[in-house]
């Protein structure tokens, strides 16, 4: 005898596929949907749905967008000289919770790894130099992940574009705020020396 | 449950759950494992970079009864090789080495030589940038020390010496073959690029590179063995294609 009737496996079968959920975890949603309202299992097979038809890359940015080209490329509001280059599309969630940058974005969809078998091909750099040629854009900034991976995709990007003319940063890197100093790594602490600035 | 000290190489690492990694290890005490190492991704990580691809720590791991993955407790770095896979051919060169040990060393088996093996191919890529000799030298000691090392003098199938003749090998190939013996075996290994195991067989890696400029054969040899390393591992090496157009 199965443990479980056929359409509840086949939806914890299906929640298992999902990153970070186990099997027992996969249980407990599936058990949850069971006993919710009719409503709002409608509701949330509708949102999956909804994403899949609805959600795409923005022409412009790559970022994930309901409408093309997305919110931030079409506000005429934004600075459209700065343009600061993600991996993905969670990062320009994280960027916009400082409310402290108004430029544009460009999202890579990953960074260079070797292991990954992920090259400068696989990511979205020929967009990128597109919106490059028309000349506006008068900085770049890099904010890519500070691991090895982002690093080397920052210096990709960065021997790419300087001979346009084009000014390139890169995100600070180092001692993380409300961390102590004692506990930092000699790579860190080198990264926090390294982007120091004058007060 | 013990809490265990090792040095050790990170291999890679892979994504768990929100903010946790599983790192693959080649350790110096305990060979080759994995370990689960908790908070890894979040910006306050007590582990800083020391998880960063081929960083050379100090570890301080938990083993548990009847489990396959190890709890890192802390690391911290003995030498980092961050900076030098800021370039992208040194990155990819660097991952090379990371994925062909990883695949080629068994797990849990104790390796001496091939952890130091690992350590002089990482510091003569950050030292001197080039590629080519440091992973000819790679590729032949990890086949060496795995009791693999083809025969580069004779043919695999006849067993004739090949003497000035070219040798040929196709893909999955695991040794040289005559050119009786090739039938569709496109590649060749020439006379004079085997001749350079020679070169370096009694050397150190660093002696050979400051004894002059890599000669035009090393990426041929180095060709042949990446063939064999992938045809032990029964895998293609995914960093090998990158390495094919770079470096």
């Amino acid at each position: 005898m199965k443990d479980f009737a056929e359409p509840l496996a086949r939806l914890i079968d299906e929640l298992k596929r999902l990153p970070g959920i186990g099997q027992k975890s996969a249980q407990r949603i599936a058990f949850h949907l069971q006993r919710a309202s009719r409503e709002d299992a409608e509701r949330l097979a509708r949102a999956l749905i909804e994403v899949k038809d609805k959600i795409r890359l923005c022409s412009v940015c790559n970022n994930l967008t309901e409408l093309d080209p997305c919110g931030f490329c079409s506000d005429p509001t934004r600075a459209a000289d700065v343009l600061c280059v993600v991996e993905s599309p969670y990062n320009v969630v994280a960027i916009e919770k400082t409310r402290e940058y108004h430029g544009l974005y460009h999202v890579l969809h990953g960074a260079l790894s070797p292991l990954q078998g992920i090259g400068p091909e696989q990511l979205k750099l020929k967009s990128l130099l597109e919106r490059l040629k028309s000349g506006k854009i008068r900085e770049i900034i890099v904010a890519t992940n500070p691991n090895v991976e982002g690093e080397a995709t920052a210096i990709y990007l960065s021997k790419l574009i300087k001979p346009l003319g084009i000014k390139v940063t890169r995100i600070a890197m180092g001692i993380p705020v409300g961390s102590e100093l004692e506990f930092a790594d000699e790579i860190t602490m080198l990264k926090a020396l390294e982007g120091r600035r004058e007060i | 449950m013990p809490l265990r000290e090792t040095e050790a190489l990170v291999l890679r690492t892979y994504r768990l759950g929100e903010a946790d990694k599983i790192v693959s290890l080649f350790t110096r005490r305990m060979g080759r494992l994995r370990a689960v190492a908790s908070g890894a991704s979040r910006p306050k990580s007590r582990y800083g970079s020391a998880l960063e691809p081929m960083s050379y720590i100090r570890l301080w791991i938990f083993e548990r009864e009847n489990r396959d993955l190890l709890r890192i407790n802390s690391a911290e770095i003995i030498e980092s090789f961050f900076d030098m896979q800021k370039d992208y051919r040194q990155q990819v060169a660097t991952q090379y080495v990371a994925e062909a040990a990883e695949l080629f060393l068994p797990e849990r088996e104790v390796n001496e030589r091939a952890f130091r093996l690992i350590l002089v191919v990482l510091r003569a890529l950050k030292r001197t940038g080039e590629a080519t000799r440091p992973l000819l030298y790679f590729n032949y000691w990890l086949l060496r020390l795995g009791g693999v090392l083809p025969d580069l003098e004779s043919c695999g199938n006849c067993g004739r010496a090949l003497g000035d003749e070219a040798g040929y090998y196709g893909e999955g190939s695991e040794q040289l073959l005559c050119a009786n013996c090739r039938r569709a075996a496109p590649y060749q290994v020439r006379a004079t690029t085997r001749g350079l195991e020679r070169d370096f067989r009694g050397l150190s890696l660093d002696a050979w590179i400051s004894a002059g400029p890599a000669a035009p054969e090393c990426k041929e040899l180095r060709r042949f063995l990446e063939e064999v390393v992938e045809s032990h591992i029964g895998k293609k090496l995914v960093t090998r294609s990158l390495l094919a157009g770079d470096t």
